[in-house]
């Protein structure tokens, strides 16, 4: 029961409004003159949840063998993987997966020492640089508004319907249906598989690389590759306390016989 | 040190008996105001004193209480220790309902996103009275999809939308002694910038106009209305031929003199492209009226001339900067050079006013510079929906007729008005039955093209316009009425019937200077100097940019 966002990229057309939207509801400043929220220079930033960013591909058509410049708007946020590295990363408890989906951060937890923004496979975590006392900043998927049946305040604004909000395996079907039924879509949705599912998915006619997506995220939640060894972890801190005990023990000994055979040689 | 010791005491007895915290001791009660010296104060009652301890620990208190309560603040979302109200966003409206899209490279319109607050009257005006968004197939191909007409800056009720601001390089252009600044104002901005200082709506400024101009330092000061006229001769001369069928093309003719229009019909009816009227607007006659004629009369080098036309109008800035905007320039082997300079919108004129501290109210009137600025009430009425049909048929009917129009043709009430569209039929003799009709606003639109296409059309010549009323509202407009009221619209349009009704000569082609322009420079109505400088051509691959729908 986790609620996702299924987000057609051929509905864009750049207006910007979720940035906007985002900026109001989460008391965001504007830093276009630092970083810009939409357009070509777009980025993610700590006041930037959420960037719409204009990408110029070329695509070849049917009918004309020329490829032609065409306009693709890409939105980005953080996705609100199923098994996220941010989490297991924090070990201050500072980022919290919810049952609901979203994963929430807690400032009031955080130490800032940013292991999340290294665990982030799509580098959605972004530093305070700018403040004195900097915390963490991202998307949360507005789990405030969730908790009483709203919308997430991006999606109440897009005014060409790109997102739809509801459960993830039922948006994942219908986006399956969508691009099964459409042969301009690209057959692929990101976030299916991507670092173990995310909770937002893509569907495009212009394929994902070309259109800024990170294509070499493993399939494998970010979390497996250390669960192995990471688990060893109290057996290890145990068994080094003993080994460090005994060679204390050991050493205290060894100086001790020491002195008393040089008592003995004086 | 016994002094040190006793002034802070004093500091906070005032302070505490400001706060009547003090136990309420009437006989022990100094006025303050009339205490002429507080030592006596002090002496007397220290008893409801705040000793130096209490304040410390009442200091800390607040600090700690204070400092918790900034403590408590998580984010949207976030579960905080106060409780979830508090934790709540509290400037997100109820709905909010998106915006239109602005391509950061359009030359007409910007906004300031700090300044949007996703009320969606933006995307109202675009999609219901312009036509524009929504009517296209997603994807988007290689544009975002603007007609520049700059009615969305109109609604926009927080300022966030405005039109790209080009008075710098109008200083730059200022300042160089080398260059010579001339100006050429539009029909309707006398009628609305007056609007700007506090004049009511509708308020004639012609004369402080060109006065305030030329306080700015420009060197000739031109009236667009005079091109206007020639415009009409041009346009009227082209129907007459077309519905004689001397000319290979279509009817019926469709007027192109609004350059949000003329983007409409390139982007959603590209098959239409030759029922548009070759001629060029007011605007772009003038221009290349400015560097021809008017540079060879008074001797100056085209390439020194800067020229800026002010227009109540954002798509006048796109119409400038279009590529076969160069009629001049590709007469005297120039590509590079503009026929028009720079386009500067109403508003924009107010503020620079405003920035050089203009008195606008008390500016005594001055007359436009001689040569190219007669104009007649057919060209005055440019400004208004309706305006140019009126104008050219006055004309039309004397080309055709060889007499002056009757009477009726010169109130042509049907074609007047703010519906967004309205029909007449007149007779014309040796012609018969004309039929033309009048359209502002580009959501009216589709009912009249949609016939032409499907042949079906009974019209002879039809006029467009993109924005309700005409020029007068148009999207570079004073903002002063937030939203635009048809009361505005009916003041502007009211002030400038009543300047065609004062005027002496009301026929285009009566007026003395667009004779001598003919006899002197020109030739006759369409001849080919004309259609080498009058006279333009359309982008027919501009709709390939957007795939524009099926049914509205």
């Amino acid at each position: 029961m986790a609620v996702g966002v299924l987000v057609d990229l051929t509905k864009c057309i750049g207006c910007g409004s979720c940035t906007v939207a985002c900026k109001m509801y989460n008391g965001n400043k504007w830093i276009d003159n630092r970083v810009p929220s939409s357009g070509e220079k777009a980025e993610l930033a700590d006041e930037n949840w959420t960037v719409v960013k204009k990408h110029k591909v070329s695509k070849t058509s049917v009918s004309d063998s020329d490829p032609k410049e065409v306009w693709r708007f890409v939105k980005r946020q953080c996705l609100h993987c199923k098994d996220p590295g941010c989490v297991s990363s924090c070990f201050a408890k500072a980022f919290q997966k919810t049952e609901e989906g979203p994963v929430i951060y807690y400032p009031h937890n955080c130490v800032g020492c940013r292991y999340c923004m290294l665990a982030c496979p799509f580098s959605v975590p972004k530093f305070e640089w700018n403040k004195t006392i900097p915390v963490l900043t991202k998307c949360m998927l507005c789990a405030g508004r969730l908790k009483k049946g709203e919308l997430p305040a991006c999606v109440s604004a897009c005014p060409t319907n790109v997102m739809k909000f509801g459960e993830r395996e039922a948006l994942l079907a219908e986006a399956k249906r969508i691009i099964a039924d459409d042969s301009r879509y690209v057959q692929y949705i990101y976030g299916e598989e991507e670092a173990g599912g995310t909770s937002w998915l893509y569907i495009s006619d212009m394929p994902f690389e070309q259109l800024g997506f990170k294509m070499n995220v493993p399939k494998k939640p970010i979390t497996r590759y250390s669960s192995k060894y990471m688990h060893f972890t109290p057996i290890f801190g145990a068994v080094w306390g003993i080994i460090l005990t005994g060679i204390y023990f050991f050493t205290k000994r060894r100086a001790k016989v020491k002195k008393e055979a040089g008592k003995k040689d004086t | 040190m016994v002094t040190w010791r006793r002034k802070p005491s004093i500091k906070i007895h005032l302070l505490v008996k400001g706060l009547k915290m003090r136990p309420d001791n009437s006989d022990n009660i100094i006025d303050l105001k009339n205490d002429e010296n507080p030592e006596i104060l002090v002496k007397q009652d220290n008893e409801g004193a705040v000793s130096r301890r209490n304040f410390i620990r009442f200091a800390a208190g607040t600090g700690i209480v204070a400092v918790s309560a900034v403590g408590c603040g998580g984010p949207a979302g976030g579960e905080g220790w106060f409780p979830a109200q508090y934790n709540e966003q509290g400037n997100f409206p109820p709905h909010v309902r998106g915006r239109v899209p602005i391509n950061p490279g359009n030359v007409s319109i910007t906004r300031d996103n700090a300044k949007c607050i996703l009320c969606g009257q933006c995307t109202e005006a675009c999609s219901k009275m312009e036509a524009v968004m929504f009517h296209y197939e997603l994807p988007l191909i290689d544009d975002i999809p603007c007609i520049n007409c700059g009615q969305c800056s109109l609604w926009c009720p927080t300022g966030a939308i405005t039109e790209v601001d080009d008075t710098a390089r109008f200083l730059e252009a200022l300042e160089d002694p080398n260059v010579h600044v001339v100006v050429q104002t539009a029909p309707s901005t006398r009628v609305g910038l007056g609007e700007e200082f506090g004049m009511p709506a509708g308020t004639n400024v012609e004369g402080s106009q060109v006065a305030a101009l030329k306080a700015l330092g420009v060197d000739t000061v031109l009236d667009t209305n005079f091109a206007a006229d020639l415009t009409i001769m041009e346009e009227a001369k082209e129907l007459v031929r077309r519905l004689k069928r001397e000319l290979d093309e279509p009817i019926p003719q469709f007027t192109s003199c609004c350059p949000g229009w003329v983007r409409f019909c390139e982007y959603f009816y590209p098959d239409l492209i030759p029922n548009l009227s070759t001629t060029r607007s007011p605007m772009g006659i003038l221009g290349a009226m400015i560097k021809t004629y008017y540079a060879e009369k008074r001797g100056i080098d085209p390439k020194n001339i800067f020229s800026v036309s002010i227009m109540p109008c954002t798509a006048k800035k796109y119409e400038a900067v279009r590529p076969e905007m160069n009629n001049v320039g590709r007469k005297l082997g120039d590509p590079l050079m503009r026929d028009t300079d720079l386009v500067l919108t109403t508003r924009e004129l107010a503020r620079l006013i405003k920035m050089r501290k203009i008195d606008f109210l008390n500016l005594e009137s001055a007359p436009y510079d001689k040569m190219l600025s007669e104009y007649t009430g057919a060209g005055a009425i440019f400004g208004v929906t309706g305006g140019v049909m009126e104008a050219a048929v006055r004309t039309a009917y004397t080309f055709i007729t060889g007499e002056n129009p009757p009477a009726s043709l010169l109130e042509f009430q049907p074609v007047r008005g703010l519906t967004g569209m309205r029909e007449a039929e007149l007779e014309i003799p040796s012609v018969g039955k004309v039929n033309v009709a009048v359209i502002a606003g580009m959501g009216n639109a589709h009912k009249i093209l949609d016939q032409v296409r499907a042949g079906k059309s009974k019209w002879q010549f039809v006029e467009f316009m993109a924005c309700p009323g005409g020029c007068i509202s148009g999207g570079g407009q004073p903002r002063t009425a937030l939203p635009p009221s048809p009361e505005l619209h009916t003041a502007r349009i009211d002030s400038i019937y009543s300047l065609d009704e004062k005027s002496t000569i009301r026929l285009c082609h009566e007026n003395p200077e667009i004779k001598t322009v003919y006899k002197d420079y020109l030739g006759e109505p369409n001849s080919e100097l004309a259609e080498q400088l009058l006279h333009t051509h359309f982008d027919k691959d501009y709709h390939k940019h957007l795939t524009p729908k099926k049914s509205v």
